[in-house]
């Protein structure tokens, strides 16, 4: 595969990495908190802070179910970071787009969730085949995602949905709030978005109108790969 | 500690409620919010000794609230809470005067005894010794 796209990954994928891992680290401890707060709550009620308490045992049985919603909620977030470190394994493989659309909603979520926007990324119902750097993909969704959620203004809603186009894949990132045009050259992981698969991103309706839709228009095969294959006869 | 009222705010729910049912069952009168606005809402709506507040909410943020409590309830007392503690975070809560700034986990007989020390006009220094 062509590695003109090697240098800008390098770069934003350290950013990129720094930015989500941060964040995952922000919900773990969050949930170690409340496991060490619920915890302390049922030794007070064993320890006897509630000794005219009937219902105790009732107590630490409801407390010990919100512990296990919070140990479920915590193996999620893990499941994330480790789906993240397997994301850079390969850069020529073939893979199902709708995985890296989940996986770049929920590194997704607690920006948005920061910002008070709520960022609903819809599953295909069909398998988006693509070929090429799924990590490189990764960043440019995520990146142009972040930059919808960022100008969302009025009605905090942002939504991804992705549907097969021409020989490729769309992928609309819509919000009610306008994304100036001039922002889109600023969307991080759009230079190897465009390197690595030759992703197009367009606004709806285009220049020089506001836009209320970014659009991700993407082959199936990234066009270094397809180039390697087409040389190899 | 029989009629001290703290309020303490997180945006997370789960902790805001496991802590305000084991400062209740201290005797203490807790309030819980879950964010910078509503823990506004609340010091307009009630009179409250100390708040104890996360640095880091959707919206409104701690330092924001203590800013906001500083011109409008001076006479509350602000402890700052944080997951990822940075030293520009703990410098400017110090020089908006919050009592201490704590990092998570924060153990509640810790910061009980800060409260008490903070309520009797023994103010802890702003690393919560």
């Amino acid at each position: 595969m062509g590695d003109d796209h090697r240098q800008p990954l390098q770069r934003e994928g350290v950013l990129f990495f720094g930015d989500v891992i941060a964040g995952l680290s922000h919900e773990l401890s969050n949930v170690f908190n409340i496991i060490n707060e619920i915890a302390g709550l049922q030794q007070d009620i064993v320890g006897g802070a509630q000794p005219e308490s009937a219902d105790a045992a009732d107590r630490l049985s409801e407390l010990a179910g919100r512990i296990k919603a919070q140990v479920e909620r915590g193996e999620t977030f893990n499941q994330t970071l480790h789906t993240l470190a397997h994301s850079v394994d390969d850069a020529n493989i073939a893979f199902d787009l709708s995985d890296t659309l989940e996986l770049a909603g929920w590194l997704a979520a607690r920006p948005a969730r920061l910002a008070r926007v709520e960022l609903t990324v819809h599953r295909p119902d069909q398998p988006l085949t693509m070929e090429g750097d799924p990590f490189a993909l990764l960043l440019t969704i995520y990146g142009s995602i972040g930059a919808v959620v960022n100008a969302a203004d009025s009605e905090r809603r942002v939504e991804v949905n992705a549907a097969p186009h021409d020989r490729g894949t769309r992928v609309f990132i819509t919000s009610a709030d306008p994304l100036p045009p001039e922002s889109v050259d600023e969307i991080p992981g759009l230079e190897t978005g465009h390197l690595a698969w030759g992703a197009v991103h367009t606004l709806d309706p285009p220049p020089p109108g506001a836009s209320r839709r970014v659009i991700l228009d993407l082959p199936a095969v990234a066009p270094a790969l397809k180039a390697m294959v087409d040389e190899e006869g | 500690m029989d009629q001290l009222r703290l309020l303490f705010v997180d945006d997370e729910e789960e902790l805001v409620s496991a802590v305000i049912e084991r400062l209740e069952l201290r005797g203490i009168e807790g309030v819980g919010a879950t964010s910078g606005g509503e823990a506004l809402h609340h010091l307009r709506e009630g009179s409250f000794d100390v708040v104890v507040l996360d640095i880091k909410m959707p919206g409104i943020g701690g330092l924001e609230v203590l800013r906001t409590i500083n011109r409008r309830h001076p006479e509350v007392k602000v402890i700052l809470m944080t997951g990822h503690g940075s030293a520009e975070d703990n410098e400017i809560g110090r020089r908006l005067g919050a009592i201490a700034y704590l990092e998570k986990p924060v153990d509640l007989e810790d910061l009980l005894t800060i409260v008490d020390q903070a309520v009797n006009g023994k103010a802890g220094g702003p690393d919560g010794r």
